[in-house]
């Protein structure tokens, strides 16, 4: 409400930056300052505009009161007899609003306007938006279907952290002005903060009219920014609450806009969601899971099964792969599935990788025979340098020989920051430790990732192995089995459930198989008995 | 102010819609803005469009730039700007146009909708190079006729 009585109110409001230089001017202040319309201002440098008419001991006075960081108040000449009265706020984050009015003092106002006013981009700030929810709640009457739509810029942070603070801020400027352009003139703009923005609308026609200014909200915001010589792509991601319309309390919009918020950002971003109360029971049902998933570990909740691997060369079991079982005593077996990628967006994956790699190698070392143990690590573990000392302590703790340890990762781990990554994985490699390459032929770029490491295994995804069979699956099969082994790399077949698949494994040429055709994946204490098992009846292929 | 130029080549998708008449007077109110605003910004360059896009060449000090390409940015009559580039260059290529035009006759725009459909305005697939010169192309051709 106050950005909006800003642009078009007769005290006069300049935002400077740290250079001086004007980001924001409203026509009153070019009309007061006697200067060519607000908007040729932008950009230009305050003490060499604003002083066309003051006397130079005016100019000093300014150039001096700029320097100060502090609020200070100035008479300056702006035509013949004409003075008028320069209020230069305090400097804040870099930013400084200046007002100008022809009969000051005004008592208590102006603070009053600058406490509402974000300093960087002129826009109203989160006391507006505060205000104006308490507006709503103390209303009588009936109020029409007000609208909170909650927009967050995608990349702002990426663009920060790349091309630096100062490009971030123009970034914010100019979309605030492509968003202005974008709403209604009695829509009213707020910055929450960081790179949130809130459009608040009130009128009748709801959710028509939100849905329609999201939409071209989305569209212009994805359009490339230049910034400093830059082209900046951004995005927005925007989520919308509406009174009446599935919220209740005009406390709650801002909650309801955020949650839907998310879920457009679930979604892929750079697109808009409505709220629903679903998403208010998903976010709930969540939270819990994320509580009871960082607990877990402390109240020893996980443990590991090992599915057996078998060697199609000698039919021995030459390993195992263990797996995660998070059994939670209300909620049962959680799936790793459900599990996982959450411990991954909490960060729990680092304790909860740490944890498996330690006992991996413990359990393991305890077996009579010198099968390997394949343990799973998470691409987000490979994203510092730490995984290499959690091998070199789990081997050490533990006395595992580190030929009998095979880390899987996934060709997401390939993904970014490949040159680090790849450092690590040799550190491991060098150790002695065996490298398999998880979920083949689920990625992105199989064969150059399969190049740009000398892995010791290729692991076929099981969506192969459990493919229709066809003349077209087999051929598949057959070539990935073939660039295995002309690569050098062992080959290890996942989900083999029918002696159908295992037999034609087998007349592939593939080196091993894991499965329940071969086993499930067993507790620690049951290997032994299953290792004596095996020694006395061989699981041979029917037909 | 800074005085040193960027060059900024971008494509968009031509969303006016209704018959040539009705896009000729777009293009033409389009043009008219143009060559007012842009010289008293400073900025000059030209604007290449067929039925199915625009492309366009700005040239000027940096923010000049911007502020222009902002305000064309929210212009309902296009849509999918995609930058090809933006660099800082010596000199002016259109320092004698506030807007150029090219387009007009059949052959350019016929030129220009061949490249527009080897692209299938998989706009990635042409530099700003390429735009730029197929621009330079017509202006030569405009003078010389
Ligand atoms: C493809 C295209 C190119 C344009 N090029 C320019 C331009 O170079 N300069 C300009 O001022 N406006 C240009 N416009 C028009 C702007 O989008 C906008 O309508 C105009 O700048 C508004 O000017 P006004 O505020 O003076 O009316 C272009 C529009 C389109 C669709």
């Amino acid at each position: 409400m106050l950005a909006e009585s800003v642009g078009a109110s007769a005290t006069g409001v300049a935002i400077l930056d740290e250079q001086d230089r004007v980001v924001y001017a409203n026509a009153a202040f070019a009309v007061q300052l006697h200067l060519p319309h607000a908007a040729a201002l932008i950009d230009t440098l305050a003490l060499s505009t604003w002083t066309h008419s003051a006397s130079a001991q005016e100019r000093d006075a300014l150039e001096q009161q700029l320097r100060d960081p502090d609020a200070s108040v100035l008479d300056l000449q702006v035509a013949g007899s004409e003075t008028t009265t320069l209020y230069l706020d305090d400097r804040r984050e870099g930013r400084r609003i200046v007002m100008v009015s022809n009969d000051w003092p005004m008592p208590g106002a102006p603070r009053n306007v600058i406490a509402q006013l974000d300093a960087l981009t002129g826009l109203a700030n989160r006391a507006t938006y505060d205000e104006y929810v308490q507006s709503l709640s103390s209303s009588k009457e009936e109020s029409p279907a007000s609208a909170v739509i909650l927009l967050d810029l995608d990349r702002f942070k990426q663009v920060n952290d790349t091309l630096g603070h100062a490009i971030g801020d123009s970034l914010l400027i100019l979309a605030a002005k492509r968003m202005r352009s974008a709403i209604r003139s009695d829509d009213i703009l707020i910055r929450l903060g960081g790179d949130e923005f809130v459009i608040l609308q009130a009128h009748n026609k709801q959710p028509e009219s939100a849905e329609s200014v999201a939409e071209r909200l989305v569209e212009l915001l994805q359009r490339p920014f230049l910034i400093n010589g830059h082209q900046v792509n951004s995005g927005a991601s925007i989520g919308i609450a509406v009174l009446g319309q599935g919220t209740r309390e005009p406390e709650d919009l801002l909650k309801h806009a955020d949650l839907a918020l998310y879920e457009a950002k679930r979604l892929g971003r750079s697109r808009y969601c409505f709220f629903e109360s679903s998403l208010e029971s998903r976010a709930l049902e969540r939270r819990n899971l994320e509580l009871d998933l960082r607990r877990a570990l402390c109240l020893r909740q996980f443990s590991l099964l090992y599915q057996p691997q078998k060697s199609l060369s000698d039919d021995s079991i030459s390993g195992f792969e263990a797996l995660i079982r998070w059994d939670h005593p209300v909620r049962g077996r959680v799936s790793p599935v459900d599990f996982i990628p959450l411990a991954e967006e909490l960060g729990e994956i680092h304790a909860i990788g740490e944890w498996v790699m330690r006992t991996a190698c413990q359990q393991a070392a305890t077996w009579e025979g010198e099968q390997s143990v394949a343990v799973n690590v998470s691409p987000l573990q490979f994203e510092d340098d730490h995984i290499v000392d959690v091998v070199t302590k789990a081997l050490k703790d533990s006395g595992l020989a580190p030929e009998r340890l095979e880390i899987e990762i996934t060709e997401s781990t390939l993904m970014n920051n490949t040159e680090e990554v790849m450092q690590r994985l040799w550190a491991i490699k060098n150790m002695g430790v065996g490298i398999a390459m998880d979920d083949f032929g689920t990625g992105y770029a199989s064969l150059s990732h399969l190049n740009s490491f000398p892995f010791s295994k290729l692991k076929i995804d099981k969506s192969f192995i459990q493919a229709e069979q066809s003349p077209r699956a087999k051929a598949l099969m057959d070539a990935i089995l073939t660039m295995g082994t002309s690569l050098g790399m062992m080959t290890i077949a996942e989900g083999v459930e029918t002696p159908d698949q295992y037999k034609e494994l087998a007349q592939g040429g593939c080196n091993t198989v894991q499965g329940y055709y071969i086993a499930k994946p067993m507790a620690p204490d049951t290997i032994e008995s299953f290792m004596r098992s095996m020694q006395t009846v061989s699981i041979t292929p029917v037909g | 102010m800074d005085k040193t130029l960027y060059r900024l080549v971008y494509l968009s998708r031509n969303t006016i819609t209704g018959d040539d008449d009705r896009l000729q007077d777009e293009i033409r109110g389009i043009l008219d803005v143009s060559q007012r605003n842009n010289r008293q910004a400073g900025v000059t360059g030209a604007l290449m469009f067929n039925t199915g896009c625009f492309a366009q060449v700005l040239e000027g000090p940096h923010n000049r730039i911007q502020d222009t390409f902002e305000r064309i940015q929210c212009d309902p009559r296009h849509s999918h700007v995609s930058v090809l580039a933006f660099d800082r260059v010596e000199a002016r290529y259109f320092s004698d146009w506030d807007m150029a035009f090219v387009g007009q006759n059949a052959q350019s725009i016929e030129q220009f909708a061949d490249f527009n459909e080897r692209s299938s305005f998989d706009a990635k697939a042409l530099d700003g190079d390429t735009v730029f010169e197929l621009l330079r192309i017509h202006l030569d051709e405009a003078e010389r006729a």
